[in-house]
C-alpha cells in the first residue's frame, strides 16, 4: 500500500515521437485512480511507465517514499492485469498464480493459503487444476485478477481489462471489480477507453488526449463542470451538443444567445465570467443530452428543429433534431412524460421545440476550446 | 395448368407424359457429383503415379543392397532384381565373414533382454497415473530404477556372451543392443502415445500428452547416445570395420551439433525476438549480409584455422562440430520467427511477478517453444548426415575422420566403382533407416518449423 | 479522382499503366536508396565525430581517475572500487599489449608487401622465408584486434564518465555482484550474444575479410606459401575474371553465370509451382490417405540427399538403370546421354530437382492453403466463380503474397544451391574454360577453383561476385517491390 507521485514524467519514443507530455500527479494511498482517453492518448505508456516495462525518458516516479525511475519492475512491488490477460498457457491456473510466488522463494504452505484465498475471493477454485486455454473469457480475466492479487502487490495497475468481454460480462465484471476494491483495499490505477468504466469505478479521473491530461477530478467534477470541450465531449453518453451562441455581456450580468432565444445566466456563473473578465464573444454552448426536455406548448425561449431519426431505448427516446443551420444535437427524453398522442407525433420529419435549463449549461471558448465557466 | 413451373426447386410437370421432368438443382447436383468423381479419379492417379516415381528409387537402391558384390557384379549391372538375395554388402560393412552366424545367436540374447524391458516399462506405465498429481519425482525414479535394471539385465546377459568365441563377440553384441534398441525405442514410443490399445488395458494409465514430442525426441536421442558411445568404445575397437568408424563419426557430430547448435540458435532468437538493445537492428542487417556471401568461400581460411588447433585430418569430428557450431548463430530467422508469436505481454507478465529475463526464458519461452526447439534440434541432427563439402575438406584425405558421406561419396566416385556401388547401397540404406525414421516420428515439428518460416521469411 | 479514373481501366490498360508508373518511380526509388545510404554514411561519420569530441570533452571535465584510465584502462573504475571490471579492463588491455608485442606488430610490418624473403633451398635443408598466407591472416586477426581494442577503450572511457557523473550527483555505484546478476536481466542479451558473436566473427567474418583481401592478391598454385611467396596485384584477377574474348576466364564467367540464374530461375520457380499444385491436390476436399501421400512425397527430405541424390545420378548413367533398361525394352538403340550432352545434363539437373524440391513446397504450401479463410472461397463461390478463377483470383494471389519473401530467400538458396549439382554432376559435362563444366554454378566452380585447383585468388573473386550479383537481386526485390504497398491486403 503506497501513495505514488510522478513529477514531470515524460516518454519519447526513437523519431521524437513524444507519447506522453509532461505528466504531473498525486496518487493518494488506497486510492482507485482511472486513466481514460481515447486510443492513443498515452494513457497505457503512462501504466507501463509506472510499471517499469517503459522506460521514463525524463521525470521522476515515486512509489511510496523511493524513486523507481530505474528500478526494474520485479522490484517495484506492483502487479498488473493485462488487457489480453497474458496467462501463462502453458501451466494450471493454479501455478499461473502461484508464480510470482514462487519466484520469490515463498513457503509452500503459504503459497497455496495464498492461491486458495484468492481463488475464493474470485469463485475459481473449481478451475485451478485447469490449464487457461480451457476458461472462458471471464474465467481467464478472474485468473489474471487472482495472479495480481496474490502478490499483496503495492499497487495494483490494470490495463484496459474488460475491453476483451462482451458487453453483459463487462458490466458483471465491473461490478465484481467495485467489490474486490472493497476487499483488497490498495491503491489501484486503472487504465480504460471506456468513460462508462472510468465514472462508475474511479475516486478521481484522469482525462488523457495526446499525451496531455486533460482534467483530473471527481467523476462528479468531470461530468458537472468539464474543462474544455475534449473532456465535455468525452464523459457522457450520448454526447453533450455543442451549439454555437453568442454571449453579450451586459450591465454587471451576462446573456447567452441562440438560435433566437436568450439565456440570460445565473449570478454565480456571472461572477465567474466577470472574474475571467470575459466580454461579450462568440462562444460554443454545451448542453446534455439528458437536460433537454421538448416543450409542447410554444413557450417562449424554445428551439425549434425538425427530428430525422428517433431511437427507442426502452425507458427513454433518443430523438436526433437538426436545427435550422444544420447542426445536428440528440435530445434524450423520458417516456414516462410522454402521452400516447405526444409520442405518436414524435415521427421523422416533423417539427418541434425544446428547451433546457440555465443550470446544465457550459459555455467554451471557440478558440482555446476552454471553459469559460471552470 | 399445362406445365407448373415451381421456381424453388427447377421441377416442371409434363402434363402430356403425366411424368414429373425434374431439372435443376436435381440433375446439376448429380453430374456435380460425376464431376467430382472424375476430379477425384483423376487426382488419385496423378498421386499414384508420383508415389511410385518417389518411391521406386529408394526400392531400387534396397534391391541393389542385396545384391552381393562377390556373387554377382558389384558395379553397373543390367537387371534391377538382384539373382540371389545376399546380405554380403552388409556383412562387408562390418568386416565380419561369420556375421550371420552370430547374429542368430545374438538375437535370442536380444530379445530376452527386449522382452524384459517390455516388462519393467509396462510395470513403470502402470505407475504413471495421472490422478496421483504430486508424485512426479517418485515416477521418474521409478522410470529411472526400470532402466537401469534393464541394462543391468543387459550386462549380465552379455556376460552370458561368453560362448561366442572372442572375435565373434563385438558382433554379437553389436546385434543384441541393436535389437534391444530398436524394441525400446518402440515400447518407448507406443508407452508414450497416450491412446496405445496395450497402455490402455493397463488399469489407470495416462500420460500428459503435452510432454510427449519432447519425450519422444528425448528417448530417440538417449538411444542415439548410447549408440555412439557404444560404438566408439565396444565395436570400433574389436573391428577393422571402416564405415563403422565412419558412421560413428557421423553420429558423434551429428550428437554435439544438435546440442550446441540449439543452444546458440535459440539464445541468438531469443535474444533478437525478445529483448531490446542497442546494435540490434545492425546485427540482423550484419548477419542479412554476411549471408549473402557462399560459405565455401572461406573453406581455406577455416581449414587454416582448425589446422592451428590441431582438428583436422584424424581430429575433424571436433573440427566439424566446431565449424557447425561456430557460425549457427546466423541461422536463427526461423526461430525467431516463432518466438515473435507469442505475445509479447507473457514476457511483461513474467517480468512484473518477479522474474528475471533470464528466467522468463527458462520458465515461459522455452516450454512454450517447444515444438521450435524440436525443429531446431532434428535439422542439426540431420545436416551432419549429408555434409561432404565440409566434412572432406578438414578430413583431408585421412579415413580416420571421414563422416558416412564422404567414405560412401569415394567409395561411388574415387574409388572402384564397379566394385563398391552395391557396398554403397548398403552403407546408403543404414544410413538413411534411422535418419528417416526419426525424420517422419518428428514430422509434425518439421512441418511446423518450414512453413512458419516460409510465411515470415 | 485519380483513382477513379484508374478503377475505370480496363485490365491490360491497368497493367500499362502499373508498368509506366513503376519505371517512372523507378529512378526516384534508386535515387532514395542512394539518398538513404548518403545519410547513414553521414550518420556514421557524424556519430564518429561526436565520439572523438566526446572523448576530449570527457579528458577535459575528467578527475585524475578518469584520466588515468586513458593511459591504463580499468584503473579508474579500480580507482572507484569497482574491482571486478576494472580488473577486467585491465587484463585486456595487458593481454592486447603483449598480443602486439610478440606477434602482431611483425605481421602487420609486412602486411603491405605481404613478405619478401623468399624460401631457399640450402643443400638438402629448407629455409623458410617469410609466409604471406600467415601474414595475410595474423595482420587480419590482429587489424579486428586493434578494432576491438579501441572499441573496448571506448567502452571503457564512458564508464569512467558514467561512473563520475553518478559519484558527481551523489549516486551509489553498482557492485560486482550487481554487474553478474544484471547479466542474467537487463543485460542478458550480452550473454546470449557474447559466444555466438564471437563464432561468427572468428569463423565467417574474419575468414570473409580475409579471403576479399585474398582477390587482390596472386595467390594460386604458382605462389603457394611456404615455398613461394604472393603478393598483391591490385584488380588484376577482377580483370582476369571479367575479361572479354571466347575461351577465357571471363567467357566462362558469363555463361557460368547464365546457367546459375537459369537453374535459380527454374529451380525456385518450377517447384514452387509443381510443389502448390501438389499441395492442393492433396489437400482437396474428398480425397482421402492424405497423410500416405504427404509421407511418401516427403521421403525425399528425410533420406539424406548424398545417398538419394547419388544413387539417382548412377541410375541415370550411361550404363546406368534407365539407359539399359530403354535399350533392353528396344525404346532407344543408345543411351541417351544424361550426364554427357551439356543440354541433356541441365535438364536431367532440373528434373530432379523436382523430386527433390516438390515435397519441401508441398509441406509449405498446405500451411498456407490451411490458413486461407474458407469464407473467401464461399464468397467467391456465392458470386459464382469455378475452381480455376478461385485459383487465379484467392489462392493464387494469397500464396504469393505470403511466400514472397519465401521465394527470395529460395532463389539466394538455389543460387547457392551445392549439394545438387555437386552430387548429381560435379558440373559435368566438362569443357569452359578456367576448368568449368557446362552445369557448374558459381558455387560449384567455386568450389573446384578452391579444392582442385587451389586457384584462391580466382575462387575469392567468383565469391565476391556471388555476393555482388545476390546484394543486387536482393537490393532489387527489396526496394522495388516492397511487400508493404500490399501488407494488409489478406489481414
Amino acid at each position: 500500500m503506497a501513495s505514488l507521485k510522478l513529477e514531470h514524467v515524460k516518454k519519447v519514443y526513437d523519431k521524437n515521437v513524444v507519447a506522453v507530455h509532461d505528466f504531473n500527479l498525486e496518487i493518494a494511498d488506497k486510492e482507485f485512480i482511472v486513466f481514460v482517453g481515447p486510443s492513443g492518448c498515452g494513457k497505457s505508456t503512462t501504466l507501463r511507465m509506472i510499471a517499469g516495462l517503459e522506460d521514463i525518458s525524463d521525470g521522476t516516479l515515486t512509489i511510496g517514499d523511493r524513486v523507481v525511475n530505474d528500478v526494474e519492475p520485479k522490484d517495484r512491488d506492483i502487479a498488473m492485469v493485462f488487457q489480453n490477460y497474458a496467462l501463462y498457457p502453458h501451466i494450471t491456473v493454479y501455478e499461473n498464480m502461484a508464480f510470482s510466488l514462487r519466484l520469490r522463494k515463498m513457503d509452500n504452505e503459504e503459497v497455496h493459503r495464498r492461491v486458495c484465498q484468492a481463488a475464493e475471493i474470485l469463485g475459481i477454485t473449481q478451475y485451478l487444476a485447469r490449464k487457461p486455454k480451457n476458461l472462458s473469457g471471464g474465467q481467464r480475466q478472474r485468473v489474471a485478477i487472482g495472479r495480481a492479487i496474490v502478490r499483496e502487490p503495492q499497487v495494483f495497475l490494470m490495463d484496459e481489462p474488460l475491453s476483451n468481454l462482451d458487453a453483459k460480462l463487462r458490466n458483471q465484471m465491473r461490478a465484481e471489480i467495485i467489490l474486490l476494491r472493497k476487499r483488497i483495499d490498495t491503491t489501484f490505477i486503472y487504465v480504460t477507453h471506456d468513460q462508462t468504466e472510468a465514472m462508475t469505478l474511479g475516486d478521481r479521473i484522469v482525462i488523457m488526449k495526446d499525451g496531455y491530461i486533460q482534467q483530473v477530478g471527481t467523476p462528479q467534477e468531470v461530468f458537472e463542470t468539464p474543462k474544455n470541450l475534449f473532456v465535455a465531449g468525452f464523459i457522457g453518453s450520448p454526447q453533450m451538443n455543442f451549439l454555437k451562441a453568442k454571449l453579450v455581456r451586459g450591465a454587471g450580468d451576462y446573456t447567452v444567445e441562440l438560435y433566437g432565444i436568450r439565456v440570460p445566466l445565473s449570478a454565480e456563473k456571472c461572477a465567474k465570467l466577470a472574474a475571467k473578465g470575459v466580454g461579450s464573444q462568440d462562444v460554443i454552448l454545451g448542453v446534455r443530452p439528458e437536460h433537454t426536455h421538448l416543450a409542447f406548448d410554444d413557450a417562449d425561449n424554445t428551439i425549434e428543429g425538425v427530428l430525422r431519426v428517433n431511437e427507442m431505448m426502452g425507458s427513454e427516446l433518443h430523438l436526433h433534431v437538426d436545427l435550422a443551420d444544420g447542426t445536428s444535437v440528440i435530445l434524450r427524453i423520458p417516456t414516462l412524460d410522454l402521452t400516447e398522442e405526444r409520442r405518436a407525433g414524435l415521427a421523422y420529419g416533423n417539427r418541434l421545440r425544446f428547451a433546457f435549463p440555465e443550470k446544465v449549461v457550459q459555455l467554451f471558448d471557440p478558440k482555446s476550446e476552454e471553459s469559460l465557466l471552470f | 395448368m399445362a406445365e407448373r413451373k415451381i421456381p424453388e426447386v427447377d421441377i416442371i410437370v409434363d402434363e402430356k407424359a403425366g411424368v414429373i421432368k425434374e431439372v435443376g438443382p436435381q440433375r446439376k447436383l448429380r453430374s456435380k457429383k460425376g464431376h467430382e468423381r472424375r476430379t477425384n479419379g483423376a487426382i488419385y492417379t496423378v498421386l499414384t503415379v508420383m508415389s511410385i516415381v518417389w518411391l521406386v528409387p529408394f526400392v531400387f537402391l534396397v534391391l541393389q543392397s542385396f545384391r552381393s558384390y562377390k556373387l554377382e557384379k558389384g558395379g553397373m549391372v543390367d537387371y534391377l532384381l538382384p539373382k540371389t538375395f545376399s546380405l554380403d554388402n552388409y556383412a562387408f560393412l562390418f568386416e565380419g565373414s561369420n556375421f550371420f552366424h552370430w547374429c542368430g545367436r545374438a538375437i535370442l540374447v536380444g530379445l530376452a533382454c527386449a522382452a524384459a524391458t517390455v516388462a519393467l516399462v509396462c510395470l513403470a506405465g502402470k505407475l504413471f497415473d495421472r490422478q496421483d498429481r504430486g508424485a512426479r519425482p517418485a515416477r521418474v525414479g521409478i522410470l529411472g530404477a526400470c532402466l537401469a535394471a534393464g541394462y543391468a539385465l543387459l550386462v549380465a546377459l552379455t556376460a552370458a556372451l561368453q560362448g561366442f568365441a572372442p572375435a565373434e563377440r563385438p558382433v554379437a553384441v553389436l546385434v543384441c543392443l541393436m535389437l534391444f534398441l530398436a524394441i525400446g525405442a518402440i515400447i518407448a514410443r507406443v508407452y508414450l502415445k497416450q491412446d496405445s490399445k496395450l497402455l490402455r488395458s493397463i488399469p489407470g494409465y495416462v500420460v500428459e500428452d503435452r510432454h510427449e514430442g519432447a519425450k519422444k525426441l528425448a528417448a530417440m536421442f538417449a538411444e542415439f547416445a548410447l549408440l555412439a558411445i557404444i560404438l566408439q568404445y565396444i565395436l570400433i575397437p574389436m573391428t577393422k570395420s571402416q564405415y563403422l568408424l565412419w558412421y560413428t563419426n557421423t553420429l558423434t557430430i551429428a550428437l554435439f551439433t544438435a546440442v550446441l547448435q540449439t543452444a546458440i540458435v535459440l539464445s541468438v532468437s531469443y535474444a533478437l525476438s525478445r529483448l531490446r538493445f542497442r546494435g540490434r537492428k545492425l546485427i540482423m542487417n550484419a548477419v542479412l549480409v554476411l549471408g549473402l556471401f557462399p560459405g565455401f568461400l572461406t573453406m581455406i581460411t577455416l581449414y587454416f584455422l582448425l589446422k592451428q588447433m590441431g582438428l583436422t585430418q584424424s581430429g575433424a569430428v571436433p573440427g566439424l562440430i566446431l565449424i557447425y557450431c561456430a557460425s549457427s548463430g546466423m541461422g536463427y530467422y526461423i526461430s525467431k520467427g516463432f518466438f515473435d508469436t507469442i505475445p509479447k505481454s507473457l514476457d511483461e507478465s513474467a517480468r512484473i511477478d518477479g522474474a528475471t529475463r533470464f528466467q522468463v526464458f527458462m520458465k515461459i519461452i522455452m516450454p512454450l517453444a517447444k515444438p521450435i526447439v524440436i525443429y531446431t534440434i532434428l535439422m542439426a541432427f540431420m545436416a551432419p548426415w549429408g555434409d561432404y563439402v565440409f566434412a572432406s575438406y578438414v578430413a583431408f584425405g585421412d579415413q580416420q575422420g571421414y563422416n558416412v558421406a564422404v567414405g560412401l561419396y569415394n567409395w561411388v566416385n574415387t574409388n572402384d566403382f564397379q566394385n563398391y556401388f552395391t557396398r554403397f547401397c548398403a552403407g546408403g540404406v543404414l544410413v538413411a533407416l534411422p535418419i528417416t525414421a526419426l525424420f517422419l516420428a518428428l514430422q509434425k515439428y518439421y512441418v511446423e518449423g518450414v512453413t512458419g518460416g516460409a510465411v515470415k521469411g | 479522382m485519380v483513382d477513379l479514373d484508374y478503377l475505370k481501366m480496363s485490365r491490360p490498360r491497368k497493367l500499362l499503366h502499373d508498368l509506366a508508373g513503376f519505371f517512372a518511380r523507378l529512378p526516384g526509388r534508386l535515387g532514395n536508396g542512394l539518398k538513404g545510404l548518403a545519410l547513414a554514411v553521414g550518420r556514421c561519420l557524424k556519430g564518429l565525430g561526436l565520439s572523438i569530441a566526446d572523448l576530449f570533452t570527457t579528458f577535459r571535465d575528467g578527475d585524475w581517475k578518469t584520466r588515468l584510465s586513458y593511459l591504463v584502462m580499468g584503473s579508474g573504475s579500480m580507482a572507484r572500487g569497482q574491482w571486478g571490471r576494472g580488473l577486467l579492463f585491465f587484463l585486456f588491455q595487458t593481454v592486447f599489449n603483449l598480443y602486439m608485442v610478440n606477434f602482431g606488430m611483425a605481421y602487420l610490418g609486412k602486411l603491405n608487401t605481404l613478405g619478401v624473403v623468399e624460401t631457399y633451398k640450402e643443400g638438402r635443408k629448407t629455409v623458410y622465408g617469410d609466409n604471406s598466407f600467415l601474414i595475410l591472416l595474423y595482420g587480419v586477426l590482429t587489424l579486428f584486434f586493434i578494432a576491438a581494442f579501441i572499441y573496448t577503450w571506448r567502452v571503457n572511457i564512458r564508464q569512467n564518465k558514467v561512473s563520475q557523473q553518478i559519484l558527481a550527483s551523489g549516486g551509489k555505484l553498482k557492485g560486482t555482484k550487481d554487474n553478474l546478476q544484471s547479466l542474467v536481466d537487463s543485460q542478458f542479451h550480452k550473454t546470449l550474444l557474447a559466444l555466438p558473436t564471437l563464432g561468427v566473427f572468428v569463423f565467417t567474418i574474419l575468414p570473409i575479410f580475409f579471403m576479399i583481401l585474398v582477390a587482390f592478391t596472386n595467390f594460386d598454385y604458382n605462389h603457394q606459401p611456404p615455398a613461394k611467396l604472393f603478393t598483391w596485384v591490385g584488380f588484376e584477377n577482377f580483370r582476369t575474371l571479367l575479361s572479354s574474348g571466347s575461351a577465357s576466364y571471363g567467357d566462362t564467367f558469363r555463361q557460368v553465370l547464365f546457367w546459375t540464374l537459369v537453374w535459380a530461375f527454374f529451380a525456385t520457380f518450377l517447384n514452387y509451382f509443381l510443389g502448390m499444385f501438389v499441395a492442393i491436390m492433396i489437400n482437396k476436399k474428398g480425397i482421402r490417405l492424405k497423410k500416405m501421400w504427404r509421407t511418401i512425397l516427403v521421403m525425399t527430405i528425410a533420406i539424406p540427399q548424398f545417398v538419394s541424390l547419388l544413387y539417382v545420378s548412377k541410375m541415370f548413367a550411361a550404363d546406368g538403370l534407365i539407359n539399359t533398361y530403354l535399350m533392353k525394352w528396344h525404346w532407344i538403340a543408345q543411351p541417351i546421354p544424361f550426364w554427357t550432352d551439356p543440354g541433356w545434363a541441365r535438364f536431367t539437373i532440373i528434373l530432379i530437382n523436382i523430386w527433390i524440391g516438390i515435397p519441401y513446397l508441398m509441406l509449405i504450401a498446405t500451411g498456407i492453403l490451411m490458413n486461407i479463410p474458407a469464407d473467401l472461397y464461399e464468397s467467391a463461390r456465392i458470386d459464382g466463380a469455378n475452381a480455376l478463377q478461385m485459383y487465379g483470383k484467392i489462392t493464387l494471389p494469397y500464396m504469393l503474397f505470403v511466400t514472397g519473401p519465401y521465394l527470395l530467400t529460395s532463389f539466394t538458396g538455389n543460387i547457392n544451391n551445392f549439394n545438387v549439382i555437386f552430387l548429381l554432376s560435379q558440373g559435368k559435362p566438362m569443357g569452359l574454360a578456367g576448368n568449368a563444366g557446362h552445369t557448374d554454378l558459381l558455387i560449384t566452380w567455386l568450389y573446384r577453383m578452391t579444392v582442385t585447383d587451389t586457384n584462391y585468388k580466382i575462387a575469392a573473386v567468383i565469391g565476391i561476385m556471388v555476393f555482388v550479383v545476390l546484394a543486387v537481386i536482393n537490393l532489387v526485390v527489396y526496394n522495388l517491390i516492397p511487400s508493404v504497398k500490399n501488407e494488409e491486403d489478406f489481414q
